[in-house]
């Protein structure tokens, strides 16, 4: 049965007797908050969940299958255990705290009907984002998009009641992009982050809309809340629009009426701005952006407006042209023509990227010394092991950050076949949510990663 | 109305849209399963003519169909925008909104199925501030807008404006719930004053559901219970997104309210009404983009040392020179649309005309100049243009897969199916002895796995092989003399400029196009049981000689596009 809707107001309604319009009071906890709605400063503020995300993998080896046999691999580090020296690819990264994870594969089941369903665009990416398979139909599905089973785990985090508690902040999660290429407009290849099956968090990607979101309130903060006000009136009509719909317009519309009352909640949070930087100017080029978004991101952060976020700085199986490294054809293209030097150097410069925004995370310092890599745990990881033979083999897994130290940094785990799901079991744990297990559909496992979690 | 009689076996049409899907015969989409219509289900058949039942008569019996399951569409990125400014009045701030998704052919269907994210419904919320305050706190436009002066909080002023403003808005009288719901917003919110109350209860419509999708439920048919008939008012908003992609004007809502817009003739003399304005001609222009996948063309680049022609704006000028060729045919001409794939009439500027090598007089770099292309020159048809010559080619070579493709698929509506997962699509890397794109076809084409689509699919893409990926002429290729010679379903032809003569008159291209105009109205693919229809059209389609808008007229009064079944219940 599909999900009834029941927006906070309503349920307050009901409290009151039903039926009652009035404006009443939400149960937002101001006593706990800071004016962005934060709680007060350092590592008691909590941990930060992240997922930084590049396409098409790594430049394949052995390792991804025998086809792939041949260069060397750049990408896993000599040495297992604390203290490995980084690896070619890894060594872009500088010493900023990260631990990694090799080895590592889905474990979801395959159903051969329909087929296809092994393919790394579908299963890499989904066992990645979420620890499930994606559903069945695949692209043949009547909406003709792929999607996932269930949120990613930026939303499940996001949503579950040990993390945010009853502070939740003004955005209870970030979505952002850089590059704007894509393979196509819908669906995956569109954004990383699910609440469920076909309702997508699309990334913002243009540095003005970022600003602006996080950085730019109306000076009659009384008129914001007559906007929140406002929206009574409309899931009212959407409810009244629920009745007369099938189910699967039901869920989509549900789907509408939660995003509702989340704006609701975030246009009464709304009060005194958090200062940021100055207003940012457009760039196409990659790093430049990456820049940009990453000191919005770290601003915003340090803010209180969100511990939530996911960071795509390329889409799934982009078709972003690197022409800046010499590269002629669109990545995805230079996958499938087995042009493994240009997928190394793009991959050099992906990670170069994710440099970036390490760098702007440890010059963010609070008041007590804390800088947002004390209190990140990000995952970072791309679609499939590799892009040439859509390899799902040596999933990259990196857990960067302390977590409030929660993480430990600078371990290599190996495990050859291991379960991609213990990247999430770690992260969970690491974020304070208690997780007996975590994974679905054959990826099932109460193990995380020895050693990297504290 | 136009009315014909035409004898054409349903079996030889249903067998010439199969034809050909890589050897196994599974290819037509036009016909679902494969199905006959004699299989197409217990529903009303498409020959009675009356405004009660199912009333569509082509002069043929297509059989029974059974209409397809409601919709419920979201405002594409231009409806959203077209309908604010029909409400609100023109120069109003620019305000993004999710984009569309187009995830097959066209964004009417990523409407129906692409959910709202959070941030879309946020942009909405701010869009609708954005946009009433910048009516609102202009106290010219909002007298002329509003028409009375509110003297108190929910006054009869404001009454009677939430209640016309909402018709238009929700595409149908307000209920008295709704009326009073938003009246009352417009009084608990009144702060400082009246005008800041309805400026909210404004607001607050344009981020209803019942404005922000398009709710077309209809209700139980009286002849035909099992099914639901659209009503007036669904009828004419229907009519007014495919038509003028955006809300019914007063006129059309004062039609349906009339209950004109429950007959054919209703619906006709509207459709008519609506066909005659330039705002048709946006949306006819908007669907043959999608038609067309023009789309593709957004931000296409080519190497400027290997391509020195291929500027930056040369996407632009491709895309400007397909629109004005349909244009032409479409609404100067009034003729047959299905000779875009013939005209040697087109439409080029300054940089287009050098790319072709021909003379232009008057063309500057937005100046497009019609000019008549030579008998005996290389190019006939928008097939042998640059738009469609560059989107289906890689970045450095061509693709006579991509564009032998793009014929099957988009020009006949026969399914190409994806290669398989296992299987490298790309050429071989021309290392060793320079090739030919036509041998390493070749070579690729002797994977068994390969050659049953490849045989499908290459040989008309090869008959463009005298066009680089950049649409330019050209004799040869890695040094070599070109061979452009291929075939069209055993109908040998020396290169593609033969090729126009040929689709001509091929009627796959008038029911492919029946089919998409049918997709792209409903927002939805058609289902099996929807065959009749589409033959119902087609047939209609040809007995008008292939005239664009006519086939918008028929298909607004079919019933095909005036009922629906329910979805599934929770």
């Amino acid at each position: 049965m599909a999900k009834r809707y029941l927006s906070r107001r309503t349920m307050l309604r009901g409290a009151l007797g039903g039926g009652v319009t009035a404006a009443v009071g939400l149960p937002v906890l101001d006593a706990m908050l800071t004016s962005s709605g934060a709680l007060a400063d350092g590592l008691e503020d909590g941990p930060i969940a992240g997922i930084f995300f590049w396409a098409n993998g790594l430049p394949w080896h052995g390792g991804h299958g025998t086809v792939q046999a041949g260069p060397a691999d750049l990408w896993t580090p000599a040495a297992t255990g604390a203290g490995f020296a980084p690896s070619d690819l890894l060594g872009h990264l500088g010493t900023h705290p990260y631990s990694i994870a090799t080895g590592l594969t889905p474990m979801t089941a395959v159903p051969s009907d329909p087929p296809g369903q092994d393919d790394g665009h579908m299963r890499g990416f989904m066992v990645a984002l979420t620890s499930d398979r994606p559903r069945p139909e695949g692209f043949h599905h009547a909406s003709h998009t792929l999607t996932a089973l269930r949120g990613s785990i930026d939303q499940y985090v996001a949503k579950h009641d040990e993390f945010y508690g009853s502070a939740v902040p003004r955005f209870r999660s970030l979505q952002i992009g850089v590059s704007d290429a894509r393979f196509h407009d819908y669906g995956h290849w569109n954004a990383i982050s699910y609440n469920g099956p076909d309702s997508l968090n699309i990334p913002v990607s243009d540095p003005a809309q970022l600003y602006d979101l996080l950085f730019s309130i109306p000076d009659d903060v009384d008129s914001v809340a007559r906007r929140a006000r406002l929206l009574d009136a409309v899931m009212d009509d959407a409810a009244d629009l629920r009745a007369k719909l099938g189910a699967g317009d039901q869920t989509r519309l549900d789907e509408h009426l939660a995003h509702l009352d989340e704006i609701q909640r975030r246009l009464e949070l709304t009060s005194t701005p958090c200062t940021g930087p100055a207003q940012p100017a457009p760039t196409a080029d990659v790093h430049a952006k990456t820049a940009i978004m990453a000191d919005l991101l770290a601003f915003g952060l340090g803010c209180g407006l969100t511990r939530v976020f996911s960071f795509m700085v390329t889409s799934p199986a982009t078709t972003h042209v690197f022409s800046n490294l010499g590269v002629a054809n669109d990545m995805h293209t230079v996958c499938h023509s087995g042009a493994w030097q240009s997928v190394y150097d793009i991959t050099v410069y992906h990670m170069q990227a994710l440099r970036i925004v390490l760098d702007r995370f440890a010059t963010q310092v609070d008041p007590t010394g804390t800088t947002l890599l004390d209190r990140l745990c990000m995952l970072g990881t791309s679609e499939y092991g590799e892009g040439w033979q859509h390899g799902s083999a040596e999933h990259p897994v990196l857990l960067i950050g302390k977590s409030c130290g929660a993480l430990v940094p600078n371990v290599h785990v190996r495990e050859p076949g291991g379960n991609l799901a213990k990247a999430h079991v770690t992260m969970l744990r690491a974020l304070g949510i208690d997780t007996p297990s975590y994974g679905f559909n054959g990826s099932e496992t109460s193990d995380h990663l020895t050693g990297i979690l504290a | 109305m136009i009315r014909h009689t035409r004898v054409r076996g349903l079996g030889a049409l249903a067998a010439a849209l199969v034809m050909g899907a890589c050897g196994d015969g599974s290819s037509a989409r036009v016909d679902g399963d494969g199905g006959s219509a004699e299989d197409a289900g217990d529903g009303t058949a498409v020959t009675a003519d009356d405004d009660g039942g199912s009333g569509t008569d082509s002069g043929e019996d297509f059989g029974p169909f059974v209409p397809g399951e409601l919709v419920l569409p979201r405002l594409t990125a231009s409806q959203y925008r077209h309908a604010l400014v029909d409400l609100l009045g023109p120069d109003l701030p620019p305000t993004p909104v999710e984009g569309d998704t187009n995830p097959y052919l066209f964004y009417s269907i990523g409407a129906t199925s692409t959910t709202l994210s959070e941030l879309g419904t946020q942009l909405y919320e701010e869009a609708a501030d954005v946009v009433t305050h910048a009516v609102f706190d202009d106290a010219l436009r909002r007298a002329a807008l509003v028409g009375c002066e509110p003297v108190a909080p929910a006054d009869g002023c404001i009454a009677g404006f939430l209640a016309q403003f909402g018709r238009r808005a929700f595409r149908r009288p307000l209920t008295e719930a709704e009326h009073a719901r938003y009246l009352a917003m417009a009084g608990e919110l009144a702060q400082p004053d009246a005008w800041e109350g309805l400026r909210l209860a404004v607001a607050g419509m344009l981020q209803s559901p019942f404005f922000i999708y398009r709710v077309e439920i209809g209700s139980p048919d009286p002849a035909d219970p099992t099914r639901l008939r659209y009503s007036g008012y669904e009828m004419a908003s229907r009519m007014s997104f495919l038509l003028w992609d955006t809300i019914p004007d007063d006129e059309l809502l004062a039609a349906a309210e009339r209950g004109d817009l429950d007959s054919r003739e209703g619906l006709e003399t509207e459709a008519r009404r609506l066909l005659a304005s330039e705002r048709a001609s946006e949306s006819i222009r908007a669907f043959f983009a999608q038609y067309l996948d023009l789309g593709r063309l957004d931000g296409l680049t080519r190497d400027p040392e290997l391509f020195p022609l291929f500027t930056t704006t040369m996407p632009d000028s491709m895309r400007t020179e397909t629109e004005l060729v349909v244009d032409d045919v479409v609404f100067r001409e009034q003729g047959d649309v299905r000779t875009i794939f013939s005209t040697r009439r087109t439409f080029v500027n300054d940089e287009l005309a050098t790319l072709y090598g021909i003379d232009a007089p008057g063309a500057g770099p937005i100046t497009f100049v019609p000019v008549e292309l030579p008998e005996d020159g290389p190019r006939a048809g928008i097939l042998t243009f640059g738009a469609f010559l560059t989107m289906n080619a890689r970045q450095i070579q061509t693709s006579p897969t991509l564009r032998g493709r793009y014929l099957r698929e988009r020009v006949l509506c026969q399914q190409v199916p994806d290669p398989p997962p296992d299987v490298d699509a790309e050429l071989d890397p021309p290392d060793g002895e320079p090739k030919t794109v036509r041998e390493q076809l070749e070579e690729h084409r002797a994977n068994p796995a390969c050659a049953s689509c490849h045989a499908f699919i290459d040989p008309p893409g090869l008959l463009f092989e005298n066009f680089d990926a950049s649409g330019v002429y050209r004799t040869e290729d890695n040094g070599f003399p070109i061979d452009a010679s291929g075939d069209l379903d055993g109908i040998q032809l020396a290169n593609a400029s033969g090729l126009g003569d040929v689709l001509a008159d091929d009627a796959r291209i008038g029911t492919c196009l029946v089919q998409q105009v049918f997709r792209h109205a409903q927002g939805r693919l058609d289902t099996p049981d929807e065959l009749p229809v589409i033959l119902d059209l087609d047939a209609r389609f040809a007995a008008v000689g292939y005239r664009f808008d006519e086939l918008l007229v028929e298909l607004v009064m079919h019933d095909g596009f005036r009922t629906a079944v329910a979805q599934e219940a929770e």
